[in-house]
């Protein structure tokens, strides 16, 4: 063989290689990185959504007004209204169901007796005593605990009640905690106070 | 000639081999397919995830249709809640008779020990 053929050869090995090499690289290149731009997304979307996982909460404490409570489950009444607690001597508080888990975005809704008859004070009969940043502490059926900060202390009449802002849809983690106040009609009060809290952070 | 022959036979079998090449990027892509299929199955993976993550939220509830939308209130309750039993102020207020009755009682029970004694003073004199 000569040497003109040889570098003929060699020329044409690595045309060759040269072909082989740069085509394919470049179609790979192309769907491999659409995948994976495309797969964590939606993974950290979903992560963003919420701090807290869902589920029912089972505890409430306020250690700003000495409330340490089991929590119930609450849903509607027959007339449309939420369920209450029960009128008990140890009364608790309860969780509409309708609402978000404490920690999930919406505001999740807890109520409580300020009196329960015959049986004086129930849970919540200190819950107009709270100030802007007192800390509530939700604890979950899965372990973890919601805390949260009150944002605003309200004493709003039950003919005025502000459903829009209670049960309203809102963009973070909020806690909606109720109870009745003002002056007494009957066996029942005139007004509602209502504590809105919003979640400053989770707790495993 | 040899030397051209060689030469132009080693061209040839380069520009074969060239124009071959577009096939096998194409047989290439069709082999990085079952790539794309694999990018795929990650992507479903998550995609599972999040379902399994709404399954949950079906399973606990008498109510799950209403919770998937975007987790806020899903049925707002009518009217405020009645979250007060006022204290029943029947202990005082029956304390209240009983004591009224029994101060009534008294002066009935002294007034009459009274008249008695003064009778008698007049029946004696």
């Amino acid at each position: 063989m000569s040497p003109r053929s040889g570098r003929a050869l060699a020329t044409a090995a690595l045309a060759v290689l040269l072909v082989a090499c740069g085509g394919p690289g470049a179609t790979t290149g192309s769907p491999a990185s659409t995948p994976s731009s495309s797969a964590p997304s939606p993974g950290r979307s979903a992560k963003s959504v919420s701090a807290v996982g869902r589920s029912t909460p089972v505890r409430l404490r306020i250690p700003a007004i000495g409330v340490d409570t089991p929590v119930m489950k609450l849903g509607l009444a027959a007339d449309g209204s939420v369920q209450v607690p029960p009128v008990t001597a140890h009364d608790r508080a309860g969780w509409y169901e309708h609402s978000p888990t404490p920690g999930r975005t919406g505001p999740s809704v807890i109520l409580g007796h300020v009196t329960v008859g015959a049986y004086g004070d129930g849970v919540f009969r200190r819950l107009g005593e709270l100030h802007r940043g007192e800390k509530i502490v939700t604890r979950l059926e899965n372990g973890t605990a919601a805390v949260f900060a009150v944002t605003d202390v309200r004493t709003v009449a039950k003919a005025d009640f502000p459903s829009d802002e209670v049960y309203g849809n809102v963009n973070r983690p909020e806690l909606r905690l109720i109870t009745c106040g003002g002056r007494r009609t009957g066996d029942g009060y005139l007004d509602n106070v209502i504590v809105f809290a919003a979640l400053t952070s989770a707790s495993p | 000639m040899r030397r051209t022959g060689l030469s132009a036979m080693a061209l040839a079998c380069t520009a074969v081999l060239a124009g071959a090449l577009p096939a096998f990027a194409d047989g290439a892509s069709a082999t990085p397919s079952p790539v794309p299929s694999v990018t795929q199955a990650p992507s479903s993976v998550p995609s599972a995830e999040p379902t399994s993550t709404t399954a949950p939220s079906a399973v606990p509830s008498a109510a799950p249709t209403r919770v998937p939308s975007s987790g806020q209130v899903s049925v707002v309750p009518s009217g405020a809640p009645n979250t007060g039993v006022a204290p029943t102020t029947s202990d005082s207020s029956n304390a209240g008779p009983l004591i009224g009755g029994g101060a009534a009682a008294a002066v009935v029970l002294g007034g009459g020990a009274v008249f008695l004694v003064r009778r008698r003073q007049a029946n004696g004199a």
